[in-house]
């Protein structure tokens, strides 16, 4: 190789260590910044030595040159290349090393530790809510009005061997401890997820829903008549990308809007019957063109099965006001010993709901429809028992809209500009309505004192309107304050209406 | 009423667990059987070149398709990835002492694996050899020409490396075999060698790299095969094949890993796969890949390809197992003669 040769080699060499240098340092500077530091001095000092070579080669071109600079050129030029080299061999192995190096993350979607490949996974999340609840009413107990710990629940979850998830999440909120969440999923294909252990039932559109996305702190009335987590086995798919879904669970049966771990043998089954639950949902324009409509979904839910009760275990379940307070939709035992005179459930326990979610830009919709019917009987004498099946009914309409101009959805939203302390960003505020009603079927009343219903402590019906505000900080951290006024149809001493119920809610609610 | 809905949960139960196990076996479709060979470095080619003939074997005998996937890296380095679990049905390593470590501390074959097969399971056999520069202008014809001044050796890290510890237990052969030589005047022999190493790969194929392609080195110890490879591909007017007064005869070893291929079901077809590395098909593709075949008659036939080599064996060092703790195991004298640059 002729010296000018090298020359130019020489020069296109050190910019290409120089790159290198740079992208090893930026790259790998964390994992190995002791050695790379020491390989970055030795290249400057090989750099410094190549300057002075060249000047002494520059000044003697005119008289040629001599075997000696020759030797120590090579000798440099071999250096350089040894010092690339190792750049290089650091380089492989600092990306071998993260292939095979397990990955922590923190951040404000939560915590999690993950191996190389991403098939294994377990994350540490948590949902916290720290309720005031004040009554404007005339009605309510003092004694409701109070602060609490509405939810405490820490969450751990993750996915083994890239298609098994898990997901453990108990409650310690309200002096109690219970497992809320409890299972394991295999996703097998995108049509073929088997979930098995204790999970929401597929029925109700805003039982479903994430706690972090319910627009109220309470869920509406609707909710009163769908279960809430029960034991079982479930089958869930999707189809189309997304555009089709749907769930089938054999589950033991939770009774009307409560978990299994209410039961009074908490989460096992009460009575020896299942239940089959189901929905089947659609957003059929999820992958469209038609923007305005991308975000529409419908579909409907339902379960079906048998309850089998007892007048000492009725398995029905109660009602809760929209402000959280409960009443008997059926009738207890009054009658002394030993005929027990309370209804109970007695055969088929059917549900169906259509529901409906919609948004567009900063405006969103959600509504829904449940039907309850149960079969029940009450033991009226020593002889008679009178049965019938009572469908009661509920829905709800809910409008929200964000001020700050968030896009609305179902399952998700982004806060624009989080709140910041010294900086601009306010976080985003949404304003919420909704109108929600509650019926107890009209033959739950019929028959005076032998009703399965007294009227003079149940309802006939409810129908409750609220609006609230909810400043989300950001993603994690968001305010509430609802205030909801709700009416009730009967349900006081000689059938006469109970007083309007006045509830005003607060929450700082954190979650990740 | 409950007794008929009792059956009528019993049917559905039944109904459920049918469609689970139709849902189950569409999923599980056929598939044609699969083999992963976990290999060392400078295998690459050879096993090319052997599953296409295995393949094509094999859907003659049987009338079965079959898939093989290569792994490849530093053999000592493929042993500890096996170990940690990469399913490999076959591993076919540089040395038995790196399959010796599955065997003791993976407890994935048994101890007599190396009985298994015919010559210690060592279908090919290879050498160590010197790659020099067209001309050899450094004028290396000997063990003894590597630690002269200026010398600079290319050569493969010992410990995540095979081929680099066949290289090692060569230096240390001769070292040995020279006058006054003992087991002090080695280790401070084989110190001069590793001085004179400007970059370490974990590899065989790495070291290649780095004398080929880089330009790096006067002397690149390397696998025989390796040589003769490199001027196929560089030409002879690049690179020359220096062969030493004295060598070692490396014996790659190859073996099932039974607990895998057992989980998998493949050990039939791995241990055939195995066993027809030793028919004659097999050995021709062996030494045309440069590997010395086991078998007389084609030996015999590329006779010529390969120099006659003085060697000494792994059994000079008391075999695999003593050669390790006493050279190559932490704080060994590799380690107390190695000092990084």
């Amino acid at each position: 190789m002729r010296l000018s040769d090298t020359h130019r080699v020489r020069s296109g060499s050190r910019s290409k260590i120089l790159a290198a240098a740079i992208m090893m340092s930026l790259g790998t500077a964390s994992v190995h910044a002791d050695e790379l530091s020491d390989l970055r001095q030795r290249l400057d000092a090989q750099e410094q030595q190549i300057r002075a070579l060249e000047q002494k080669l520059e000044a003697r071109e005119a008289g040629g040159t001599t075997t000696t600079d020759t030797a120590k050129l090579e000798e440099q030029e071999q250096q350089i290349r040894v010092l690339e080299r190792k750049f290089e061999l650091q380089q492989e192995a600092n990306e071998a090393a993260a292939k095979s190096a397990a990955t922590a993350k923190a951040s404000p979607k939560g915590f999690s530790l993950a191996s190389a490949d991403g098939r294994n996974v377990v994350k540490f999340k948590g949902n916290f809510a720290f309720d005031g609840r004040w009554f404007l009413d005339d009605v309510t107990p003092d004694t409701a009005d109070t602060w609490l710990l509405r939810k405490v629940r820490p969450a751990f979850e993750g996915t083994l061997y890239g298609i098994f998830d898990f997901r453990l999440q108990p409650d310690f909120a309200g002096g109690k401890s219970i497992i809320l969440d409890a299972y394991a999923a295999a996703r097998l294909r995108p049509w073929a997820v088997i979930q098995a252990g204790k999970f929401k039932g597929p029925v109700g559109l805003e039982r479903l829903q994430a706690d972090q996305f319910n627009r109220f702190m309470e869920l509406g009335l609707p909710s009163q008549l769908v279960p809430n987590r029960d034991m079982g086995v479930q089958w869930s798919g999707a189809a189309g990308k997304g555009v089709f879904t749907w769930q089938l669970g054999y589950f033991n049966g939770a009774t009307d809007g409560i978990s299994t771990d209410s039961n009074s043998s908490p989460d096992v089954d009460n009575d020896g019957e299942k239940q089959w639950q189901g929905r089947v949902f659609t957003n059929p324009f999820a992958q469209s063109d038609i923007y305005a409509l991308r975000n529409l979904g419908f579909g409907i839910g339902g379960s079906y099965g048998d309850r089998l009760g007892s007048p000492t275990s009725p398995l029905l379940a109660s009602v809760r006001t929209p402000g959280q307070q409960s009443i008997s939709v059926y009738r207890t035992n009054t009658a002394t010993s030993p005929l027990n005179n309370a209804t109970y459930a007695d055969g088929d326990s059917v549900r169906w709901s259509p529901q409906l979610y919609y948004s567009w830009n900063n405006f969103g919709l959600l509504s829904e429809y449940v039907e309850s019917s149960q079969d029940v009987s009450r033991q009226i004498s020593a002889t008679e028992t009178r049965s019938d099946t009572i469908d009661n009914t509920a829905w709800q309409v809910q409008l929200a809209w964000f001020l700050t101009g968030e896009d609305e959805s179902y399952s998700s939203f982004d806060t624009q500009n989080p709140f910041r302390v010294n900086a601009p960003g306010w976080g985003a505020w949404e304003l919420v309505a909704r109108y929600h009603e509650l019926h107890v079927d009209d033959a739950a009343f019929i028959g005076g004192a032998n009703s399965f219903s007294d009227p003079a402590r149940t309802p006939r019906s409810i129908s409750a309107v609220g609006v609230g505000l909810n400043w989300y900080l950001n993603q994690n951290v968001k305010w509430q304050l609802d205030y909801e006024v709700a009416r009730f149809d009967g349900g006081a001493a000689g059938g006469a209406d109970r007083g309007d119920e006045k509830s005003l809610f607060t929450r700082f609610a954190l979650t990740f | 009423m409950t007794a008929t809905f009792r059956s009528w949960t019993r049917r559905t139960i039944l109904a459920a667990t049918l469609a689970g196990a139709l849902t189950g076996a569409a999923i599980t479709h056929a598939a044609p059987a699969t083999l992963l060979n976990v290999s060392y470095d400078p295998t690459r080619e050879l096993y090319e070149h052997y599953n296409k003939e295995f393949v094509r074997y094999w859907k003659a005998k049987t009338g079965e398709d079959v898939s093989i996937r290569q792994s490849h890296g530093g053999s000592g380095k493929q042993a500890r990835t096996v170990i940690d679990g990469l399913p490999a049905d076959v591993v076919t390593l540089a040395l038995a002492g790196d399959i010796d470590a599955l065997v003791t501390n993976g407890k994935l074959l048994p101890v007599n694996w190396q009985s298994r097969l015919p010559h210690n399971s060592s279908p090919y056999t290879s050498t160590i050899v010197f790659l020099v520069r067209k001309g050899n202008p450094k004028g290396i014809k000997d063990w003894g020409d590597l630690v002269k001044p200026g010398v600079s050796i290319i050569t493969p890290n010992p410990k995540t490396s095979g081929g680099a510890r066949w290289n090692y237990l060569a230096a240390w052969a001769w070292a040995l075999k020279q006058p006054g030589g003992s087991e002090a005047t080695a280790k401070e022999y084989v110190r001069k060698v590793f001085s004179n190493v400007p970059v370490l790969d974990t590899g065989a194929r790495g070291s290649t790299t780095t004398f080929v392609q880089r330009g790096i080195g006067d002397v690149l110890l390397a696998w025989e095969n390796e040589a003769f490879l490199s001027i196929k591909e560089l030409g002879p007017d690049k690179v020359e094949i220096v062969v030493p007064s004295i060598s070692i005869l490396a014996e790659p070893p190859v073996t099932v890993v039974d607990k895998v291929a057992l989980r998998r079901g493949t050990r039939d077809l791995a241990t055939e796969y195995l066993k027809h590395l030793y028919s004659p098909e097999a050995q021709d593709i062996i030494a045309r890949n440069y590997y010395r075949p086991i078998d007389p008659t084609v030996a015999a036939r590329y006779e010529n390809q390969f120099p006659k080599v003085n060697m000494v064996t792994i059994a000079d060092f008391g075999g695999w197992t003593r050669a390790h703790q006493i050279h190559f195991a932490d704080g060994g004298v590799f380690d107390q003669i190695y000092q990084p640059h």
